[in-house]
């Protein structure tokens, strides 16, 4: 049966000894074909006029006063190889017109009507500012902003300005000295407000998301805190039994618990099985005659004395004897 | 060498196409603010419609009212779904009927008044002194730039600025002395600055003259080899050496003038000066 599923890995790429060998030259040459190479340099080239086009504001700022006013900035790249360039303003009732070149001066203008025309000798970058009073109209206590930009802008609103109309997406909005700033993109765009008491819009969202944080983050807290008390308690609690429980599963009461189901045991007998229930439960009976210092004889006695107890039981271990504390005490009681 | 030219082309193209795209990003940032600004704009119109209306709200305006502020809380389901073109889309349609409303609420009480210097009834002394005062600034920045002597006047200016604010506090109206003393001072600033700037100005204007005058000349050579009428290679040759010894002259304007004859000559005869 023929596969119809071509593997990655044809044959053909195999060499000789079966060894998997790629050559980067052929997946370059693959990936990357004389079309593409083409299309990238249309794409380049397409690209490098439409990136040195002049006349375009780099930046556009608007503040609108409390009356209206609204005062203009802008940055505006220029031909430089003309000698004049001609600005067209946002309207004709403008004043504190000031135009500055990029070698710093400050430029001769001519001013008619909705056009500025601006000696510029060479200059590549002018800077332009100006106030103008035909963004803004009124009718009652609304007040609506008109403009067709040619680029994206900022917009600073008046202090108490609530906005109650538009006609474009704000790109970005920030609050500037209890000032709503929103960015605009270019096109037109109308924008009607009121004066109020209650702005600049406030960040609720934020605010809100915020809260949310500390809320959640304060459970989080909370919950860890009640985990680490309660575990703590809990192993206060059940220490002993725990402890009980792992001596069992050692095979291996408690030292307590052996000394309360034996009170009667000798003092140096304790001592004895205090040290093998330390030396994890057993311990060789040649261990102990070296730790006590006791002769074999007596440390026999002393082994068999517990043994008859039923503390411990002895076990053979390379032909030693093996002391071990016995479990299940009780059983034996 | 093949690998190199392909990866340096690559990385032009990416390096072109970026930008723009970074724009694009930045154009969707933080689709919360149109929550915001609808939300703030139905509580204001609302404070409007109870201060208008009270109880008795028309009903052409409760129609659109309702319509923004189901739109506003469209927009919040939205945009909780990350569904922005949706988002959008609710956010057009409130504030569309917001301004329907405010629209509406306006038309019934005032004509329509647009903004101008002359219109004293719209006049905002705070404003114009605002605007007066950055206009101030800027000159301040420009003139430091400059050999003037104007430091004293910018002083006198501020003290003047500062004698409005006070003035306008304490209901005075004897501030249009007061803004016509600021204006008359600032005309003279701005043309101390021109005049200090002269000769910078006409050292730069001379040089770019210069190295236009340059590429014309080339252009002619080649334009010579070319086999171009001589009458008309004579001709602009003629006005290069015009333009040069009006330069020396210091007669910008009139350069300027045969400049421009030039570069219509330069045109006609198939070569442009815009050399990019």
């Amino acid at each position: 049966m023929i596969s119809l599923i071509e593997p990655i890995q044809s044959k053909k790429s195999l060499g000789d000894d079966g060894i998997l060998f790629v050559r980067n030259d052929s997946i370059f040459d693959t990936m990357v074909k004389t079309t593409f190479l083409i299309a990238s340099m249309i794409i380049v080239a397409a690209m490098l006029p439409i990136q040195s086009s002049f006349s375009s504001p780099r930046d556009l700022d608007l503040i609108i006063y409390q009356d209206g006013s609204t005062h203009v900035s802008t940055e505006i790249d220029v031909d430089p190889f003309l000698t004049d360039y001609e600005l067209n303003l946002f309207g004709s009732a403008i004043d504190n017109l000031v135009v500055v070149g990029d070698n710093e001066f400050l430029l001769d203008v001519d001013v008619i009507d909705n056009s500025a025309l601006i000696q510029t000798f060479g200059l590549s970058v002018l800077t332009i500012e100006y106030d103008i009073h035909d963004l803004v109209s009124k009718q009652g206590k609304l007040w609506t902003f008109s403009l067709d930009s040619p680029s994206d802008f900022t917009l600073l609103l008046p202090k108490n300005s609530a906005i109650v109309g538009m006609t474009n997406f704000p790109i970005d909005m920030e609050i500037i000295n209890d000032q709503n700033q929103l960015t605009l993109s270019s096109g037109k765009t109308e924008i009607d407000y009121f004066f109020s008491t209650t702005n600049p819009i406030s960040d609720t969202k934020t605010e809100t998301d915020y809260f949310l944080y500390v809320i959640v983050g304060g459970i989080i807290v909370i919950i860890l805190i009640g985990i680490i008390i309660f575990v703590r308690n809990r192993q206060k609690n059940l220490n002993p039994i725990e402890q009980i429980q792992i001596n069992q599963k050692n095979n291996i009461l408690d030292i307590e618990t052996i000394f309360k189901l034996k009170p009667d045991l000798r003092e140096d007998d304790k001592e004895l099985v205090k040290f093998i229930f330390n030396n994890q439960g057993e311990a060789l009976e040649s261990e102990l005659r070296k730790k006590f210092l006791q002769p074999r004889t007596t440390m026999w006695r002393a082994v068999k004395r517990l043994e008859r107890e039923g503390v411990i039981e002895i076990e053979k271990k390379d032909l030693q004897n093996l002391v071990k504390l016995r479990k299940n005490m009780e059983g034996e009681e | 060498m093949k690998k190199l030219a392909l990866f340096v082309i690559i990385v032009l193209i990416f390096g072109t196409i970026s930008p723009s795209l970074t724009n694009h990003a930045y154009a969707q940032n933080d689709p919360n603010i149109l929550l915001r600004i609808a939300t703030q704009a139905d509580k204001q119109i609302v404070n409007q419609l109870n201060g208008v209306y009270g109880d008795q709200i028309p009903n052409n305006i409760k129609i659109l009212y309702d319509k923004g502020y189901l739109a506003v809380k469209s927009l919040d389901q939205s945009l909780s779904k990350d569904d922005i073109e949706k988002a959008k889309q609710d956010f057009l349609l409130a504030m569309n009927s917001f301004m329907q409303i405010s629209r509406i609420m306006a038309q019934s009480s005032e004509k329509v008044v647009v903004v101008t210097v002359s219109d004293k009834s719209n006049r905002n002394l705070t404003s114009e002194i605002d605007r007066l005062e950055k206009y101030v600034k800027t000159l301040e920045i420009i003139s430091k730039k400059y050999n003037t002597d104007v430091e004293s006047d910018f002083i006198k200016i501020h003290d003047l600025i500062q004698e409005l604010r006070i003035q306008i506090n304490n209901g005075y109206v004897t501030y249009d002395d007061l803004i016509n003393e600021i204006k008359i001072i600032l005309d003279s600033i701005k043309n101390d600055i021109l005049e200090s700037a002269i000769k910078q100005k006409s050292d730069f204007i001379k040089r770019f003259f210069d190295r236009l005058l340059d590429r014309v000349d080339k252009q002619l050579t080649k334009a010579q080899d070319d086999n171009v009428d001589q009458i008309q290679i004579d001709k602009a040759t003629a006005l290069i050496l015009e333009i040069k010894e009006l330069l020396s002259k210091n007669q910008i304007n009139s350069a300027k003038v045969v400049y421009s004859e030039l570069k219509e000559l330069m045109k006609n005869i198939g070569y442009s000066i815009r050399i990019t």
